[in-house]
């Protein structure tokens, strides 16, 4: 609650800061500093909340404060904020409005705040809108570039069109319930199951397919992600993504859990696309950003099994998955964003000039891939764990380990051009002390994760 | 006509004929006319007669030229204004039972509202010439 007024003011403070000062350095000082005072008010709220306590509710019923939520938010402020910490400067080197990207990352997070939060289906939409339009705005940011250009637009046609989507879903489970009160929803009574308010579920599930990149709501990714700037892209796959997949878990959970034979088959339709479509397309990708983008589509199928199982394992593998995912691939955009050539060849050889840089590589793609003592293994795990104990969706984990397996091969083709292949790797500048220092806490992170993930659930 | 004024006194899709036959002749009729004038008027054209008219003066260069009007920052800056009238009317409406609250509420509304317009007035929104 606290964290959702904090972020709007600093947020503004942030662009008024581009009139006050032009110094691109005392920007990100400044932005990286408000990111740490919006992150301790987030520890503040979870201080707030006693543990195992009930729901506040706010504003007539439309907020609602769990500790789980305001856990969630405060992960993912740390990850904005170290997000921020690793590329800052590569923020300020998209254009000229380096406050107001950072104003756009505060704003952002403010419709992260509202949807880890909301429990009426007007706040879950308004959450969507601020989540999405900066990101529209961020996409486009490097003006200049044609491809910036075009994904902005793409994104923005498209998500208008999926936000209309919403809508009627939104409205069509108004007509069947009556309610937009996610609370007073109950699908206890069958007149309130029928063709109208599954066919509001069913789209619903299309908006949010879209937000989190699920097949065949998919098409969109790769060229907002390839054509965005890469800085933009890091968040806009990561802390977005996962908000989104928050969202759509304490929807599809909560509310509508209880009639979940109904949806469970359409949604794990989508989850064995999601899947194939991902890891298959990504193996073909010539450059490592490309690829990435495909691999976050591939992510995004195994964050689904979270809301298919539908059990309170489900909604601790979630979280440890946001996390795990985000960390690692900020970390690895990060690396990309240092270096000039984004293909495969880009990465040859770069384990004799930057042993450092290699090494972090190395291990933010075995995240990804989740090879054991890592972040990722940990949330495919606990993802994987829930699907089994729901007990319906052996198949789909069984196909889910094959593609997995897929996933390796292109992560490790990243590894291979690093560690025996010859070349020359082009850097934008040297790595500084604190860049490197910077990379080693995110490696340090991801392998916690993995080894200690009941840490970042402990306060639930 | 008697068909016309017995369908009139059924509540059928038959009585909206008159209607359509209404429209039928109003579109006919100004299509004819302007087939026809266009078809019957006597025509010269010559290059002097093709060229924009510039109140007799020879025209200089191209009438179609990119100029800044900013209109798009105009829209913006309409549009900003617009949705925040239309929050005003229906708390104009209920001013009186939404009492302190709801003027705090609207204060604070308005508040962050100035904050955008100081900060699109600092950036120079309205600075046109450059």
């Amino acid at each position: 609650m606290k964290a959702i007024i904090a972020a709007t003011i600093l947020g503004v403070i942030m662009m008024f800061s581009s009139i006050l000062m032009k110094d691109k350095k005392a920007i990100i000082t400044i932005a990286a500093l408000l990111l740490a005072v919006l992150l301790g008010v987030n520890i503040w709220d979870v201080m707030a909340t006693k543990k195992g306590s009930n729901f506040t509710f706010l504003f007539n019923n439309m907020i609602l404060i769990s500790r789980e939520g305001l856990w969630f938010n405060m992960l993912m402020t740390g990850c904005t904020f170290l997000y921020v910490l690793l590329s800052g400067k590569d923020i300020a080197r998209v254009g000229t409005h380096t406050a107001e990207y950072f104003a756009l990352i505060f704003f952002i997070l403010t419709g992260v705040y509202l949807l880890s939060s909301y429990n009426n289906l007007l706040i879950l939409f308004i959450g969507i809108e601020i989540l999405s339009i900066p990101q529209y705005i961020l996409a486009g940011s490097d003006k200049k570039n044609l491809k910036s250009s075009e994904a902005a637009l793409k994104y923005f046609l498209m998500g208008a069109f999926t936000t209309g989507i919403l809508m009627m879903g939104v409205t069509l489970l108004y007509g069947s319930t009556g309610t937009f009160e996610l609370t007073r929803m109950d699908f206890i009574h069958q007149s309130s199951v029928n063709g109208m308010s599954l066919a509001g579920i069913i789209f619903l599930i299309i908006a949010f397919g879209f937000k989190v990149s699920a097949a065949p709501m998919h098409t969109w990714t790769p060229d907002v992600y390839d054509g965005a700037p890469t800085p933009f892209t890091a968040f806009m796959a990561t802390i977005v993504k996962s908000a989104a997949f928050y969202a759509f878990i304490r929807l599809f959970q909560n509310t509508f859990g209880g009639i979940s034979n109904h949806w469970t088959i359409v949604l794990s339709i989508i989850t064995a696309l999601t899947l194939f479509i991902g890891n298959l397309t990504a193996v073909f990708q010539q450059s490592v950003k490309r690829m990435l983008a495909y691999s976050s589509i591939a992510q995004a199928g195994f964050m689904l099994f979270a809301i298919l199982s539908n059990n309170a394992v489900a909604s601790q593998g979630i979280i440890i998955y946001a996390v795990a995912y985000s960390v690692a691939t900020i970390g690895m955009f990060a690396v990309l964003m240092k270096l000039k050539d984004y293909t495969y060849d880009g990465f040859n050889g770069l384990a004799k000039k930057e042993p450092v840089l290699a090494f972090v590589t190395t291990i933010f793609l075995l995240s990804l891939a989740g090879i054991p003592l890592t972040g990722g293994f940990m949330a495919k795990y606990f993802v994987l764990q829930a699907a089994i104990m729901q007990g319906q969706l052996f198949w789909l984990v069984i196909f889910a380990l094959l593609m997995a397996a897929i996933s390796a091969y292109y992560y490790f083709r990243v590894i291979i051009a690093m560690y025996f292949k010859q070349g020359n790797p082009e850097l934008h500048e040297p790595l500084s002390s604190g860049d490197k220092f910077m990379l080693a806490l995110t490696c340090v992170l991801v392998v916690l994760i993995g080894i200690a993930p009941q840490l970042f659930l402990a306060s639930i | 006509m008697n068909f016309l004024l017995l369908a009139a006194e059924q509540n059928t899709p038959f009585n909206y004929l008159p209607i359509a036959l209404q429209l039928l002749i109003a579109v006919g009729f100004v299509g004819i006319m302007m087939g026809a004038t266009h078809l019957l008027g006597p025509k010269r054209r010559t290059k002097d007669k093709l060229i924009n008219f510039e109140s007799g003066i020879p025209s200089v260069g191209n009438a179609r030229q990119p100029m800044s009007v900013k209109y798009f920052l105009v829209a913006i800056l309409f549009v900003l204004f617009d949705v925040e009238v239309i929050f005003f009317y229906p708390y104009a409406v209920n001013f009186r039972e939404l009492g302190q609250e709801g003027f705090l509420a609207v204060l604070m509304f308005v508040g962050f509202f100035l904050c955008g317009f100081i900060y699109i007035l600092k950036k120079g929104a309205l600075k046109w010439e450059d």
